[in-house]
């Protein structure tokens, strides 16, 4: 059992190379924009100096440890945003790929389950990748971090103290495995619904995917005056209650000149205890699983091809 | 004998149309049999009822599993080929034979690599099944299917789209690498003549019904074809053909059970093909 979706998720990334080549492409991208403006930035020569200097003899190492997060962000959002089209595509890919070049017949020909073949898809969306994107993420770090040390010595500054002795890897890491992971099971009613797209769809399950968010909450609005399904559909990617109250201005707290300490803590921000216990976030894997298990049905009822 | 399939009274309906309607056979263990039917008989609709793919009423058994309800079971002793078009066009060769090495128990990886050396496919293991030709791609199929110690063979025109070179190869790779008496294969085509000296046994199937069902050694004691001409063949024809034909002015008549020493007297005595006796029994009268 466990061998088999081994072998089905390794099977995925076989056949969706995008998978770990968009990630890739995403963490080449940024490390060269991040490259390219640390040379734009040392044609600069005497504000690099002052920043320097501040950031070495002024600024705390809360500060410090503020501004590397605020960094790592920067370098990293991009990542989820990529992770969402990617996801997207790749779940309304999945099962209706099969049909159209008439594999399904020869991967059903072998001792593996609908069931077995839909959850490896799943699975592949909802944990393989995002790993994939946490992996491209700390990769991309790191490699930001070693190039702003190599820029930081050739103009004079200690990155030993400035970057390495700051930089809260950990804290970092650990929030963004969080966060994605957390983001992606949050979101998992939507991978529900493309599998089962793709496992209807004659052509373009794109379209088909799309075109009940767009009718069915015109009906609502033309019959009943009211945008109920639209809240919950289009609401929830904001309503991801993994977040305490983030508070840009509680970094710098502006009497003491000084940064709260526990505030540069990302961790700190999450709340998974209240992620965790969130009746919609429950909700939303039931919706989850209904889609893919009427996914695994259609799979294994259709008859044609 | 072993029974390894076991129909009674299989239906399968789309709606108003019966696409299998109520058959009963059963198929031995080490038997070639070949279903043939005209298209839409409900020849691949039984096949895909065999195979575990489609539901369908009344009672199917192979070897002894329900196949829609424990097709997982059933598929390590079962194979099959639907179209040689099936592989999936993306995965290399040497993907393909890890991955199913990897799900499939009864998989001996190198009897399939023993088999590959042998084809063209040998040194393209790193090739993607769409950069390999329709030939490679069904000698790396039946590599793969001949390398699993399977029971159950059921090829659905399994040639389709092939020239003839490799059909006539791919059925001869069938019988020395694949076939013994452990395995029984099915198999479905609609060049039935490239198929019946291979046969041990044929079901003709037409409008969802089972119209013939008997051994290939059989049909010849039963069926005889009688070419023959002009008072002669009005003599025969007394005698209940259940089809008759012209070739080059002669006439060709099949008989079933007729009393061959009568018949004998009338001209010469030949042993039908299966496409032509399939012929006589789907038009079921005298054209």
């Amino acid at each position: 059992m466990i061998a088999n979706q081994l072998a089905l998720i390794k099977r995925e990334v076989w056949e969706h190379r995008s998978v770990y080549v968009t990630p890739i492409a995403i963490a080449v991208i940024m490390t060269l924009v991040s490259v390219a403006g640390m040379v734009t930035v040392s044609a600069f020569d005497r504000e690099v100096e002052l920043a320097i200097f501040g950031a070495s003899s002024i600024a705390g190492d809360a500060e410090r440890k503020a501004a590397l997060t605020v960094f790592f962000l920067g370098t990293s959002w991009i990542f989820l945003l990529a992770l969402a089209i990617l996801i997207t595509f790749y779940a309304l890919d999945s099962l209706y790929a099969e049909r159209k070049d008439k594999s399904v017949l020869f991967w059903r020909s072998l001792p593996v389950t609908d069931a077995e073949t839909v959850l490896s898809k799943l699975l592949t969306a909802v944990v393989v990748i995002p790993l994939v994107t946490v992996a491209a993420i700390i990769v991309t770090h790191l490699v930001n971090l070693v190039t702003s040390s190599i820029w930081l010595a050739i103009n004079g500054g200690d990155a030993g103290h400035l970057i390495w002795g700051s930089v809260p890897l950990l804290d970092n890491w650990t929030a963004a495995f969080i966060v994605t992971l957390a983001s992606v099971i949050w979101m998992s009613p939507f991978v529900g619904w493309f599998l089962l797209v793709s496992a209807y769809a004659k052509r373009s399950p794109i379209l088909l995917a799309i075109m009940p968010l767009v009718v069915i909450p015109l009906t609502e609005w033309i019959f009943f005056r009211s945008v109920v399904f639209a809240e919950i559909v289009f609401g929830r990617g904001g309503m991801l209650p993994l977040f305490r109250g983030m508070d840009l201005e509680r970094y710098f707290d502006e009497d003491r000149m000084r940064v709260d300490e526990g505030a540069v803590s990302l961790l700190a921000h999450l709340d998974l205890a209240g992620f965790l216990s969130s009746p919609s976030l429950w909700a939303g894997l039931l919706v989850c699983g209904l889609f893919t298990t009427g996914a695994v049905y259609l799979r294994r009822y259709r008859g044609e091809v | 004998m072993d029974k390894l399939v076991t129909a009674k009274n299989v239906a399968k309906r789309f709606g108003e149309l019966r696409a299998v309607d109520g058959v009963s056979f059963e198929i031995e263990k080490g038997r070639i049999m070949g279903l043939i039917g005209p298209n839409g008989a409900g020849k691949t609709t039984l096949l895909k009822a065999i195979l575990g793919l489609t539901d369908c009423d009344g009672e199917l058994s192979v070897m002894g599993l329900d196949p829609f309800r424990q097709r997982r079971a059933l598929m390590q002793n079962i194979c099959f080929i639907a179209d040689v078009a099936v592989l999936p066009r993306w995965i290399r060769v040497s993907q393909l034979l890890d991955f199913v090495a990897s799900v499939h128990t009864n998989f001996s990886r190198d009897k399939a690599e023993e088999m590959l050396a042998r084809t063209k496919v040998a040194d393209r293991r790193d090739a993607k099944v769409r950069e390999l030709s329709k030939g490679m791609v069904t000698q790396l199929h039946l590599s793969i299917i001949a390398a699993i110690d399977a029971k159950l063979l059921v090829l659905d025109e399994p040639t389709l789209g092939l020239d003839i070179i490799f059909r006539k190869e791919f059925y001869a790779n069938l019988l020395s690498d694949y076939f013994d008496e452990e395995r029984t294969i099915l198999v479905t085509t609609h060049q039935v003549e490239e198929i019946e000296n291979i046969l041990t046994d044929v079901m003709f199937i037409n409008e969802g019904r089972i119209i013939l069902n008997q051994t290939m050694d059989s049909l010849s004691d039963d069926y005889v074809e009688l070419l023959t001409s002009g008072e002669q063949a009005d003599r025969a024809r007394h005698m209940g053909p259940i089809a008759e034909r012209d070739v080059f002015g002669k006439k060709v008549m099949l008989f079933q059970s007729a009393d061959r020493q009568r018949l004998a007297e009338l001209g010469e005595l030949h042993t039908p093909s299966v496409a032509d006796l399939f012929v006589a029994k789907v038009k079921g009268a005298v054209a």
